[in-house]
């Protein structure tokens, strides 16, 4: 019996093990820093190994054969993998740095690749060049260089906008805009124009509903795959910062004790999400879906209406047969005409070069070239996304121009996705927008309910970590 | 021969050695480093990482999604558990001249050896709600009153995710009883035969007995499986609607990576150990010292 014990004991840490051995201790030689719990912003700023200071180096002061070493370049983008594969990339950046090597490394997604850096962050083992995301940036503040020098910052047309304490810490490889995707021949044959506010929104998907669902049970006004949850974010992430015109709303909602009380930007937004969600626009069974699965059926025209940002466009038109009457708007989230036309634009993919490269100087020296015209126009033609870069404008493509020239006078909302303090409060709430929306569509859920308990864990939150 | 016996000194030796550095580099170390973390507020990828004493551990008692999130394993636990007498039986039946025992026991062994991901995914779509076999199964069968939201559904949804689990491991408890009632010594069952034991008795005081220490074992993997049941539930629901399918390892997986909070969920994987022996300890005390007690005193 005491040989059992100890062997079920034995077996238990090996289970255990696979978890424990993520944690990793870090080197000795670790950027120097204090952190005031868990999440929250350091009070010194890293030093770059070997620079001995986080601003990057001039790589204009070095010629290019002297620049040498193997450079990390980590991605989780498939087009952007196969872009590299296809065009030798290595091949072309080696043609200007003969002496300078690229292993690129690619992560299955993006979600594994925050898990994969954080890991590699507290082993001090980030790669040379890494990508980042609006809301990942404060995360990793502390072990990217500034790379507010380079030509590359000076011709992009975002980065400057998601400066952190003055550093740009990431060039964005695209402009990100979102869409409402929609087939102009359902909408004229359900009598169907395309909305300008939100009543005539959740009107329009009303009427559709109606219209095709009689015939069709399997039929969705409003595409949205909540089993992904991740789906829902046009409405749950974005329309907060639509409501009020305020990109910083995260930001926003850290300074206050109470963000989601009644008449508050994100109560009136999620109140909307809400009554759309519950009104049976979504079909008989959202939550029973995945994103590829409903994408799928609106390729096939089971559903009128899909909320996706321009990447989407290309999954669409994979699995639809023809899409001349395939067409875009902005989401309209505004209460009346009058009120001003929210859209979120955003950077997307920021470039940066990590303090823990060991040529430092070449990893700039790669990001200049990358968004050189050695490189860049051809991958951005290549991709759906915009532009960032004013030296290589790109002409969106007729599905996406079309809601420009719908929505002439659109308001852009530059979106960032919450600093540091926002994203303390988040984990310590366990605050999970995109979960919330699919939680709206789950038997006996109280919005109100949840809001108000949210509001308690905030404010209890804000003051567990000190935040004002 | 003093060298032979030398030789084989260093062997044993050696055998012994090996074995016991990997084990503590890669067992007890990090369940070690585990246990110290759990007292830390480490968000992962900071380099420091402070003590915090035995808050997680108040935290953990304190978060009603977490144990909504146990309640869940306890589904696949207990479904398990009910199946695995019917497993032994398919066990029996295969072991006796059965007509395409071969084929039958490759046929039940073969969902083990898929990988759990494709499963996943190949029950998701089977599940589906628009164009769902499953749906079309039933409709065929004029059975659509009993079709329901399968995966969305918070009432049932455990139940369907049990089941993908039961057809995806039954056949590996299957084929570990077949192996057990194999090394039972013909003799011994000839010699009851003879002796006019029928089959049901031969089963019961001769077969039972003989594989117990294989039934342990099998009762010893539905608690550590059911506990720590991660693939299914991530791929086919990612634990919803809400916390609905959510399980004891998905929420501490979720604790780690989307709340960056790896003391908490260092915490939560040794609760997770903690009990699986006590859960173990309760279930061996309930069969050994009060069912087959019993048994022991009538032998």
């Amino acid at each position: 019996m005491k040989r059992r014990m100890i062997a079920s004991v034995l077996a238990c840490m090996m289970t255990a093990s696979l978890i424990g051995g993520c944690g990793s201790k870090p080197t000795e030689d670790t950027p120097d820093q204090t952190t005031g719990g868990a999440g929250s912003a350091p009070s010194t700023q890293a030093a770059a190994p070997d620079a001995g200071t986080d601003d990057a180096p001039d790589a204009g002061s070095a010629s290019n054969e002297e620049l040498s070493g193997t450079l990390t370049f980590a991605i989780w983008d498939n087009n952007l993998n196969d872009f590299i594969e296809e065009n030798d990339m290595v091949g072309k950046f080696q043609e200007q740095y003969p002496n300078i090597d690229i292993e690129v490394e690619k992560i299955k997604d993006d979600s594994e690749y925050w898990n994969a850096m954080k890991m590699r962050a507290s082993a001090n083992q980030l790669p040379d060049i890494m990508f980042n995301k609006p809301f990942t940036l404060s995360r990793f503040k502390d072990y990217l260089l500034d790379l507010s020098d380079t030509q590359a910052c000076a011709n992009n047309e975002l980065a400057s906008g998601y400066a952190l304490d003055g550093k740009v810490l990431g060039i964005p490889m695209t402009s990100g805009y979102e869409y409402v995707y929609y087939w102009k021949d359902m909408f004229a044959e359900a009598g169907v124009e395309v909305p300008t506010t939100w009543g005539e929104f959740e009107e329009a998907a009303k009427t559709l509903q109606d219209y095709y669902g009689k015939d069709n049970p399997n039929f969705m006004a409003v595409a949205c795959g909540l089993k992904d949850e991740w789906p829902d974010y046009p409405y749950m992430e974005f329309m907060p910062a639509l409501e009020s015109g305020n990109g910083q709303n995260w930001n926003t909602m850290a300074t206050q004790d109470a963000p989601f009380a009644e008449g508050t930007d994100i109560n009136s937004a999620y109140k909307k999400v809400y009554e759309l969600f519950t009104s049976g626009v979504l079909g008989k069974d959202p939550l029973g879906l995945g994103n590829d699965q409903v994408t799928s059926l609106f390729a096939a025209k089971d559903a009128a209406i899909i909320a996706l940002g321009d990447w989407g466009l290309q999954n669409i038109q994979d699995g639809a047969e023809d899409i001349s009457q395939l067409g875009t708007f902005y989401l309209p989230t505004r209460n009346s005409e009058s009120d001003p036309y929210n859209v979120i634009v955003q950077g997307d993919s920021f470039m940066g070069v990590t303090t823990h490269s060991k040529n430092p100087e070449a990893a700039v020296a790669f990001v200049e070239w990358f968004y050189s015209d050695a490189w860049y126009p051809d991958y951005i033609n290549y991709v759906s996304s915009a532009s960032s870069m004013t030296n290589f404008p790109k002409d969106k493509d007729p599905v996406l121009a079309e809601s420009d020239t719908l929505c002439p006078d659109k308001v852009l909302v530059m979106y960032d996705g919450g600093g540091d303090d926002f994203t303390a409060i988040q984990n310590e709430t366990t605050f999970d927008y995109k979960k919330l929306g699919a939680q709206m569509m789950t038997d006996g859920f109280d919005l109100d309910a949840a809001l108000a308990e949210l509001d308690t864990k905030w404010a209890a939150a804000r003051e567990k970590l000190g935040i004002q | 021969m003093n060298r032979l016996n030398k030789k084989r000194r260093q062997f044993i030796v050696l055998s012994l050695l090996i074995p016991m550095l990997l084990l503590i580099a890669f067992v007890v170390f990090p369940a070690i480093d585990l246990f110290r973390m759990s007292f830390t507020s480490w968000d992962g990828y900071s380099p420091v990482k402070e003590f915090n004493g035995i808050n997680n551990y108040i935290s953990m008692l304190q978060n009603k999604d977490l144990w909504m999130s146990l309640k869940n394993n306890a589904v696949y636990f207990f479904v398990h558990l009910l199946m695995i007498v019917v497993e032994l039986a398919f066990a029996v039946l295969l072991t006796g001249k059965l007509r395409a025992a071969k084929f039958y026991k490759t046929m039940v062994f073969m969902p083990y050896i898929i990988n759990g991901v494709a499963i996943s995914y190949a029950f998701s779509y089977f599940f589906s709600p628009i164009n769902g076999a499953f749906d079309a199964i039933l409709t065929t069968m004029h059975l659509e009153g009993l079709i329901r939201s399968w995966l969305s559904d918070g009432s049932i949804v455990n139940y369907v995710l049990a089941f993908v689990s039961l057809w995806r491991f039954s056949g590996y408890h299957v084929i570990l009883f077949m192996a057990a009632l194999q090394s039972v010594p013909q003799d011994i069952l000839e010699s009851a035969r003879v002796d006019g034991a029928n089959t049901w008795q031969l089963f019961r005081y001769i077969q039972v007995p003989a594989i117990m220490l294989m039934v342990d074992f099998v009762l010893f993997d539905n608690i550590r499986g059911a506990l720590q049941v991660f693939d299914i539930p991530f791929v086919m629901t990612a634990g919803g609607p809400g916390y609905a399918s959510s399980t004891f390892t998905l929420y501490t997986i979720e604790t780690a990576f989307t709340y960056s909070n790896f003391g908490l969920a260092s915490t939560m994987a040794v609760a997770i150990m903690v009990m699986i022996v006590l859960i173990y300890v309760i279930q061996n005390y309930l069969i050994h010292g009060l069912i087959l007690k019993d048994r022991r005193k009538e032998a």
